[in-house]
């Protein structure tokens, strides 16, 4: 772990310069190669009748943007969620938010044919939202308060409800609902940059939230005892927090489909870094997302060759192995 | 006990064995057929034929068979509008060809069950045990399938006089259209399918195989395994690049907004296919599900018409394919045309002499 500011701010500098080189790879690597000069000219000088600028503007550019913010949002929801619940294993796509917002997107898309993107995000924070308060529900604790381990088996319990509720579809009709494929498995591939921008108001509220809660946030991390005693009002902090969250994860589920893993696995990556000041974790949990999603993304173009790997596959062959690590951990505080 | 309900089970189990090999004797001979997962029997000319899978049923109202049992179409459900009003009124719809209804397949107590190993080769076992079945080595061959449910219900000759008159509207065809295209022929096409979340570039099916036959070749990349490859981004677009290009779609807001958005794109147009005009839009139930001799047929229809070509086979109207004699009423314009080819002395390769 990094401990001088100086160190930290190296170490961001370092995560910085991964997601530029993630960012970088994503737009030169693909089924056409894209050399580095033309890269560079495709931005100074955009030339129409090129190919290969062509293929940079209207899908590679999209695509790093659109991989970028979801996987930032995802990373950061789940650093948010892990500090508002003291739980190691909650992230958006454990606790059944993602499946949630999936889920209604989902439905929404097919019998209420709703296709803006506008709208998708509308539904994909009510299906967040609805997850969530069932999530929190079912892991509630007899006696107040909610329990770590019976919050996540109550996460595991949704995700599978509404997962099965979206399969349910697939077996109902195949051909007509092929398309949800895409949501289930999550994709960056294919987005126009007109389906990010009207939700980019709701991920600038997040990072405003996220802002003006840094102090607040580290707070929660104590004891509920403690934070009372130190004159805290828990209540408005955490439900601005879980604005955020549904915001981040929502937006991203409406942008990309089911993404698992990013928003476990780096929150815990960037605290082993940066240690528990979320002034360190939540930058660092928006640049490192952005680069792990931006190099799954990358690699899920190499994989099977000329056929991509949806981006939600390489990330769950990279975040399970890690979940079973935490989960092997005996403590599962943050 | 338990022997003896497992002895009563092997009574059970055992009667219809015996009664089979004791049968035959007065039924007269056994035929049986070869097919991709072994033998079937057969005592007598099935009545009573079960089809579960697009191209057999086709191939069955082809050889004007009637099916007491189908599997439903993918598209115009429960099936296609070709071929609905060739099936008889009674017929019981056995669910999806992917997940047929073994219960409700047993219920109509075929004599025959038609199938295609790819899909049917797990459930084979269990066919095989209620009623005589016949399986397909693949989907993409609709002439295997006729000559299979031709053997399989004596009807040979049916399926040998169709095939024929595929292998003379092929010629035909091919003459016309190298008469037409002159040097650009013969022709690259593409055959590409939109979907709701991707767009499927065809190396090899149903009608990837019958243009191959008809002698369009296959643009350069596109000779890989398998049935092709699924494109997600659209800078894969320049893999469709063809002299043609042939699309398919469903009708369906997910695969229209697809395609708006793909054929928007200025790598789309900058195919040359796209450049020149010929980007044919034709029907997904012919071109991919039909999957018979019936829209094999219906696909060089489509063909005749795109190329401009003057379609004088004598083809019998699909609906009425058993008819041997291939009598046409479609109108007197349509006999003439008939009469017209018939007095042809078919030398080849000359304009219009096809």
């Amino acid at each position: 772990m990094l401990t001088s500011p100086a160190a930290k701010l190296v170490g961001l500098l370092l995560t910085a310069a991964l997601a530029l080189a993630t960012g970088l790879a994503s737009l030169a690597l693909g089924a056409t190669e894209i050399a580095p000069a033309v890269l560079l000219e495709a931005f100074v000088a955009p030339d129409p009748s090129s190919t290969q600028h062509l293929i940079l503007w209207t899908e590679r550019l999209p695509r790093a943007a659109i991989a970028a913010l979801v996987g930032a949002s995802l990373a950061v929801a789940g650093a948010l969620m892990q500090t508002l619940t003291r739980n190691a294993l909650a992230a958006p796509s454990i606790l059944g938010i993602n499946a949630g917002a999936m889920c209604f997107v989902v439905l929404g898309s097919t019998f209420f044919a709703i296709r803006s993107p506008l709208g998708l995000a509308w539904v994909a924070f009510l299906g967040a939202l609805v997850a969530a308060l069932l999530v929190a529900l079912l892991g509630r604790e007899r006696r107040g308060g909610i329990s770590p381990v019976r919050v996540v088996l109550a996460g595991v319990a949704v995700t599978a409800l509404f997962v099965s509720l979206a399969q349910g579809l697939l077996i109902i009709d195949q051909e007509r609902f092929e398309s949800l494929l895409l949501w289930l498995a999550g994709s960056v591939a294919g987005r126009e940059l007109e389906m990010m921008t009207p939700l980019l108001p709701f991920f600038l509220f997040a990072a405003g939230v996220c802002l003006f809660l840094v102090r607040q946030l580290n707070l929660l991390v104590l004891e509920e005892e403690v934070v009372r005693g130190l004159g805290q009002r828990t209540g408005r902090v955490k439900l601005l927090a879980g604005t955020a969250i549904i915001m981040l994860a929502g937006g991203a589920v409406a942008l990309a489909g089911m993404i698992g893993f990013v928003g476990l696995i780096v929150p815990h990556m960037v605290r082993a870094l940066f240690g528990r000041d979320h002034r360190w974790v939540l930058p660092g949990c928006t640049l490192l997302g952005a680069g792990l999603l931006l190099g799954a993304d990358t690699l899920a173009r190499f994989v099977i060759p000329p056929q991509e790997v949806p981006v939600g596959v390489m990330t769950a062959l990279l975040g399970t192995p890690f979940f079973l690590h935490l989960a092997r951990r005996r403590s599962l505080a943050p | 006990m338990g022997l003896s309900l497992s002895c009563r089970r092997f009574i059970v189990m055992a009667l219809p064995v015996v009664c089979s090999l004791w049968l035959p004797a007065y039924a007269g001979a056994t035929r049986s057929i070869e097919h991709a997962l072994g033998e079937a029997r057969f005592e007598h000319s099935p009545e009573r034929i079960v089809t579960l899978h697009q191209g057999a049923t086709d191939s069955a109202l082809a050889l004007g068979l009637a099916p007491v049992g189908v599997v439903e179409s993918w598209l115009e459900r429960p099936m296609y509008r070709y071929l609905r009003d060739s099936l008889p009124t009674g017929v019981r719809y056995l669910g999806l060809e992917t997940q047929p209804d073994l219960e409700a397949v047993a219920g109509l107590a075929p004599d025959l069950i038609v199938g295609v190993r790819y899909r049917h080769a797990d459930v084979y076992p269990l066919l095989s045990r209620i009623a005589p079945t016949v399986m397909a080595e693949t989907a993409h061959d609709f002439e295997a399938m006729l000559e299979l449910m031709g053997e399989a219900t004596g009807r040979e000759r049916q399926a040998e006089v169709q095939l024929e008159a595929w292998r003379e509207r092929v010629q035909d065809f091919r003459c016309r259209v190298s008469a037409r295209l002159g040097d650009a022929w013969p022709q690259s096409v593409s055959v590409v399918s939109f979907r709701g979340d991707h767009v499927r570039l065809y190396y090899d099916g149903f009608a990837r195989r019958i243009l191959d036959q008809l002698g369009f070749r296959r643009p350069a990349g596109q000779e890989g395994a398998g049935w092709g490859v699924k494109l997600v981004s659209r800078e894969r677009l320049p893999a469709m690049e063809a002299d043609a290009i042939f699309v398919f779609m469903r009708d369906d807001p997910a695969v229209a907004e697809l395609h708006r958005e793909w054929t928007a794109h200025p790598l789309w147009q900058s195919l040359g296919a796209v450049k020149r005009g010929r980007v044919y839009l034709v029907d997904p139930v012919v071109w991919s599900m039909g999957a018979g001799i019936l829209a094999a047929n219906r696909l060089l229809d489509e063909l005749y018409g795109h190329y401009g070509l003057q379609d004088t086979s004598d083809r019998r109207d699909p609906d009425r394919a058993d008819s041997p004699s291939g009598q046409d009423s479609d109108g007197p314009e349509r006999d003439l045309q008939v009469l017209d080819r018939r007095g042809d002395e078919w030398p080849h390769g000359e304009d219009e002499t096809c």
